[in-house]
């Protein structure tokens, strides 16, 4: 397993604004696959991506990348563990507004020993010819392929992705989950997707169903759609 | 990655262009100021002491009642002591100024020409530079001095001059009423001969001590020296003598006659004695002689008699004898009769005209590197506010980055390097202009405007370049590290979701005010780092305005006291006073002594007056301990009513400790009243001895008796000097305040403004008009503006009150700083109008945020 989850809890607030968002969350992810974590607001989902993001801390419990525990560790040990595995993209892009989608890209390109080709990437992710331009001159769903590249050119092995979609309309949100797919497959990259889109579960390998703090469901998708495919997003 | 973050910050420059370049140029002025300010003060001081070393600076100066003879000059080259006899006479020019002419020197206080050269022929002049800069003279222009024309040959400068000050008694310098110049030996001679001068011969001699003696050990020798009433020619003074030490020594004469005749009457009885011894042997022969018995007693008797009468004259002769020495001892004891009494000593440490340029740059220097440190400071927090700003704006970028693996260093050395930068390059060019000749000799303008110095060229200190150039970038590192280092503690999450720290000072619950009063005042809690900082630039550029407005209100106040406080028309002050005091004069007695304050031994006038004297509103009553003080000593030496006073006679190495029994309304001048019969007492004078004599019109006296003649109108003149000379600085501080205050004002105000742009968009998508935006955002400023003004004004106002007597430690004069409510006033009125001239410049940015922002923010 590449990542695994042993009774994680959270809490936050004290007293009468006491609440416990993650009771007890118990998963694992196989290396390479694609996973979706659903579930309505307030479930926990984003609490789950954050805490095996290192950017929140577990109150107990275990969580293990590639088989190294990070639940305890030291906020400097943290960044060093978010630096050297991990790639995020939010839901609202949160590109420096006065770097190039390149200049934007590269920020993060000289955070990893061995970067993706930055070229192969823009290529891939249809921004060649966008590759001078501000975010501001960009669409949403420009941006958002902007910020995945910026997560991927560091050759991550685990993509951490909190609602990509959730701000681009139908056409845009299926272009990007094709994008995701496609580096899924091209690097082989181990994704985490938090994601409200019913849809999005079709097109990976394994779907997580919290309520309220809990896992009510988690299984693996015996017949994937292709993103190109999903209706309904 | 820096480099590649770097890239925006060219970029978030040219987006902030006009903010960043308001602050740099305020940068840039204020290191050009403080660097070309300290390079000035650094220039005046090292090249002023290599000039006084390349003239021969005195090492100090005696003023004598008459020269020194041969014997005693010789005394003091055995000594090791260089002396050279700088007597000088008075005259007073065509415009009414007053020339000060003496010999050429060779030894000591050399004359420096700036120009043309130094008097060697007959009929030239050379003349000090700052007297001939208010009259126009150029060399070969000629100036007629006691009936006689003189060319200028040469303009320039000597040592013991470099502050012209007329009198060691007066408060400023005024080269437009007082200059000096050098004429050859013989022509000085005959200049004294023409009986033209202001007053008699004055017998100065410089000195070099050339490490053989102390000042003191050469005052002791100088104390001993006599000279003889014979010695002097001058006829006013042998007829003060006749009157005053001549009487002495006629009673001395006279116990000596006594003594010698008493003598000889002892003489001539043992003389007679022995003829009455013949006598008694012949009559002792007629002892045969029955009919000579009654002859031969008679004989006896007499010669009893006058052997009797000699063995008494003897005893009267010795009597006398010892009664004439105990006398004389007694009077030499009790009664100062040596001509030689030294009237000053001065060495050149004490001498207010001596090095007293080094001496006012130096408070310049020390003040600038001060003031430079916390106007940098104030900037670099300034700067730390618009990055915080920035922060904040891409506070979700940040926990991006961060969720990503970048460092907090790495953010931090990025969001420090502009700060860095800016402050860098600015310093550098400040520094620079600051450092050229251009911007030293700018500032040295004051003082070439004062002072009478040589041409100085620039000195280059490397210390000022370090502090220049390295100090901004240190400060604004030093600020920025702290105040972003706290922004960027925070963890990805939070950052992310824009979480706010909400501070318990800003959850406050408001009383029930109406909406725009809670909104105005819920902005203002959220703002308060940017209210703190136009708070502290307001303190900041008002500490820099009070300096310039103490300067005004003290030469102001020194203008309006010294005419309100002079009553008298002429004040007469002389070397040989007459026998009677001069009809319609109201004669005085002053004794000049020192006071420390600061450092600076400053002279006090201690007056003898008569109660009811007409110029002075002092009841002096008798008492030799009881003194008033005028207004203007009670405030240079923080003097009250009930606190001892002591003042020091240099001279003979004495000091007089008195009461201060109330305050005299005089600002004029440093004068300590008592009453004339005591202070003749305390000083050993005569019941009727005055030097001093004040009148409401011109005296008939002659000149030859005065030390000085002033009328109310020179020294109404001089106070005029004080704040004609002070007016640029008042002006260039006043505006550079002024400008430091609108753009701290306007930068922060416009960080409140950006924001707020989302909320702003946000009111003008409900349908807010301009107008009630303007009331919601702005208005509430003006509270913060017009609190920080009436916090501010008092606060920076009672910090150069404390401040400035350190900055005018060397000035004798009142240091009345008082405020009139207009001007308290107008202080704030000005704040206030600073404040709506940056409001139309916000309001266009008001209205340059658009509805559709908050949109773009939230897509």
């Amino acid at each position: 397993m590449y990542l695994e989850t042993n009774n994680v809890k959270k809490s936050y607030g004290e007293g009468g604004s006491f609440m416990e968002v993650l009771k007890g969350i118990s998963v694992s992810v196989e290396k390479g696959d694609m996973c979706v974590i659903q579930g309505t607001s307030g479930s926990g989902k984003s609490t789950l991506l954050n805490c095996i993001g290192g950017l929140d801390l577990s109150d107990s419990g275990s969580i293990k990348v590639d088989g190294k525990e990070i639940c305890g560790l030291s906020q400097e040990k943290l960044s060093d563990y978010r630096r050297e595995n991990l790639g995020f993209i939010f839901q609202f892009y949160n590109l420096v507004p006065n770097l190039t989608v390149k200049e934007n890209i590269q920020v993060c390109e000289y955070l990893s020993p061995q970067p993706l080709k930055l070229s192969e990437l823009l290529e891939t992710l249809g921004l060649t010819e966008h590759q001078n331009k501000f975010p501001s001159q960009l669409s949403g769903g420009q941006q958002q392929r902007c910020a995945i590249a910026r997560a991927l050119i560091k050759n991550p092995k685990l993509l951490l992705c909190d609602e990509p979609t959730g701000a681009l309309d139908s056409a845009t949100s299926r272009d990007i989950l094709v994008l995701l797919e496609e580096v899924n497959r091209k690097y082989k990259t181990t994704m985490l997707i938090v994601t409200h889109n019913n849809s999005i579960k079709n097109m990976v390998d394994q779907v997580i169903y919290l309520k309220d703090g809990q896992i009510k469901k988690n299984y693996r998708n015996e017949q994937k759609v292709p993103a190109a495919e999903l209706e309904d997003l | 990655m820096q480099k590649i973050l770097r890239k925006r910050i060219l970029r978030d420059l040219k987006e902030n262009l006009a903010r960043y370049l308001a602050l740099a140029l305020l940068i840039v002025l204020g290191m050009y100021i403080v660097v070309s300010l300290v390079a000035a003060a650094d220039t005046v001081i090292v090249r002023s002491a290599g000039a006084a070393k390349e003239q021969a600076a005195e090492d100090g100066q005696f003023r004598l009642f008459a020269p020194l003879d041969s014997v005693q000059l010789q005394k003091l080259e055995e000594k090791g002591v260089t002396v050279e006899a700088h007597f000088y006479l008075d005259y007073e020019i065509a415009d009414g100024s007053v020339l000060r002419v003496f010999a050429n020197r060779e030894k000591i206080d050399r004359v420096q020409a700036d120009f043309g050269e130094l008097p060697g022929e007959e009929k030239d002049i050379f003349l000090e530079k700052r007297y001939c800069e208010e009259h126009d003279i150029s060399v070969r222009d000629r100036i007629t001095i006691g009936n006689r024309s003189f060319t200028v040959c040469g303009i320039g400068t000597t040592p013991d001059y470099e502050a012209p000050y007329r009198n060691l008694s007066d408060s400023a310098v005024d080269s437009k009423q007082f200059g000096t110049g050098f004429v050859s030996l013989a022509d000085y001679e005959e200049l004294k001969e023409t009986v033209k001068s202001l007053q008699s011969e004055e017998h100065v001699y410089a000195y070099l001590l050339n490490d053989r003696l102390t000042d003191k050990e050469l005052k002791e020798i100088l104390q001993d020296f006599c000279l003889s009433a014979e010695d002097v020619g001058d006829t006013y003074f042998q007829e003060y003598w006749d009157r005053t030490g001549g009487k002495l020594a006629e009673f001395k004469e006279g116990m000596d006659g006594l003594t010698d005749a008493s003598a000889d009457l002892a003489d001539g009885m043992s003389a007679l004695e022995k003829q009455g011894k013949t006598l008694s042997e012949t009559a002792a022969m007629l002892e045969a002689v029955p009919a000579f018995g009654g002859l031969q007693a008679g004989i006896t008797g007499y010669t009893e008699g006058v052997a009797d009468a000699a063995e008494g004259s003897r005893k009267l002769a010795d009597g006398i004898s010892g009664f004439s020495r105990e006398t004389k001892k007694w009077l030499d004891d009790n009664f100062d009769t040596g001509l030689s009494k030294l009237t000053q000593f001065l060495a050149a440490h004490d001498n207010i005209r001596i090095g007293a340029a080094a001496d006012d740059v130096m408070i310049n220097k020390m003040a600038g590197l001060f003031a430079g440190v916390l106007l940098i400071i104030l900037f670099a927090y300034v700067i730390s506010v618009f990055v915080v700003h920035t922060i904040e704006k891409e506070s979700q970028v940040i926990g991006t980055l961060y969720a990503l693996g970048v460092k907090r260093r790495e953010l931090l050395t990025h969001y420090l390097f502009l700060p860095v930068i800016i402050t860098f390059v600015s310093g550098i060019i400040g520094t620079v202009v600051g450092y050229s000749s251009f911007g030293v000799r700018t500032q040295m303008k004051d003082v070439y405007n004062y002072f009478s110095v040589p041409d100085f060229s620039v000195l280059h200190e490397p210390y000022l370049l370090v502090y220049g150039i390295l100090m901004p970038p240190a400060a604004a590192a030093l600020t920025n590290l702290f105040v972003i280092y706290r922004k960027l503690k925070k963890p990805a999450l939070s950052l992310i979701r824009r979480e706010q720290k909400m501070s318990k000072s800003r959850q406050i619950k408001l009383a029930k005010t109406g909406f725009v009063r809670t909104f105005q005042i819920r902005q203002l809690l959220r703002e308060m780092r940017t209210a703190f900082t136009i708070f502290f630039g307001m303190l900041f550029a008002l500490l820099v305005c009070m300096i310039s407005l103490n300067c005004y209100v003290l030469c102001e106040h020194v203008r309006e006291d010294t005419v309100k406080d002079t009553k008298y028309e002429y004040m007469y002050t002389y070397k040989y006073p007459g026998e009677t005091v001069p009809e319609d004069g109201e004669e005085a007695y002053g004794v000049t002594l020192k006071k420390e304050v600061l450092g600076y031994n400053l002279d006090v006038t201690l007056l003898g007056i008569h109660d009811g004297n007409p110029y002075f509103e002092a009841p002096v009553s008798g008492g030799q301990g009881d003194v008033l003080i005028s207004e203007a000593v009670a405030s240079k030496f923080g003097l009250n009513t009930g606190d001892d006073l002591v003042l020091k006679d240099g001279e003979n190495d004495r000091s007089y400790a008195f009461t201060v029994k109330g305050t005299v309304p005089y600002s004029a001048g440093m004068f300590v009243f008592m009453d004339i019969d005591s202070l003749r007492k305390l000083m050993d004078k005569n019941e009727d001895y005055y030097n001093i004599v004040f009148a409401d019109h011109a005296l008939d006296i002659d000149s030859g008796r005065l030390y000085a003649a002033s009328s109310k109108e020179e020294v109404q003149k001089s106070a005029d000097v004080f704040v004609e000379l002070m007016w640029p600085m008042i002006i260039m501080l006043s505006a550079v305040s002024a400008l430091i205050f609108l753009v701290v004002m306007y930068l922060m105000l416009k960080v409140m403004v950006d924001r707020s742009a989302s909320s702003i968009s946000m009111l003008k998508v409900f349908g807010y008009r301009k107008k009630e935006i303007r009331k919601l955002y702005l208005n509430g400023n003006l509270a913060v503006v017009a609190v920080s003004a009436l916090v501010s004004i008092p606060v920076s106002k009672a910090v150069m009150d404390a401040l400035y007597p350190y900055l005018v430690s060397n000035v004798a004069a009142n240091l009345n700083l008082t405020f009139s409510w207009w001007m308290y006033a107008g202080l704030f009125t000005a704040i206030i109008v600073l404040y709506f001239l940056s409001m139309p410049i916000l309001m266009r940015r008001i209205n340059k945020i658009l509805p559709a922002e908050v949109l773009k923010n939230r897509e």
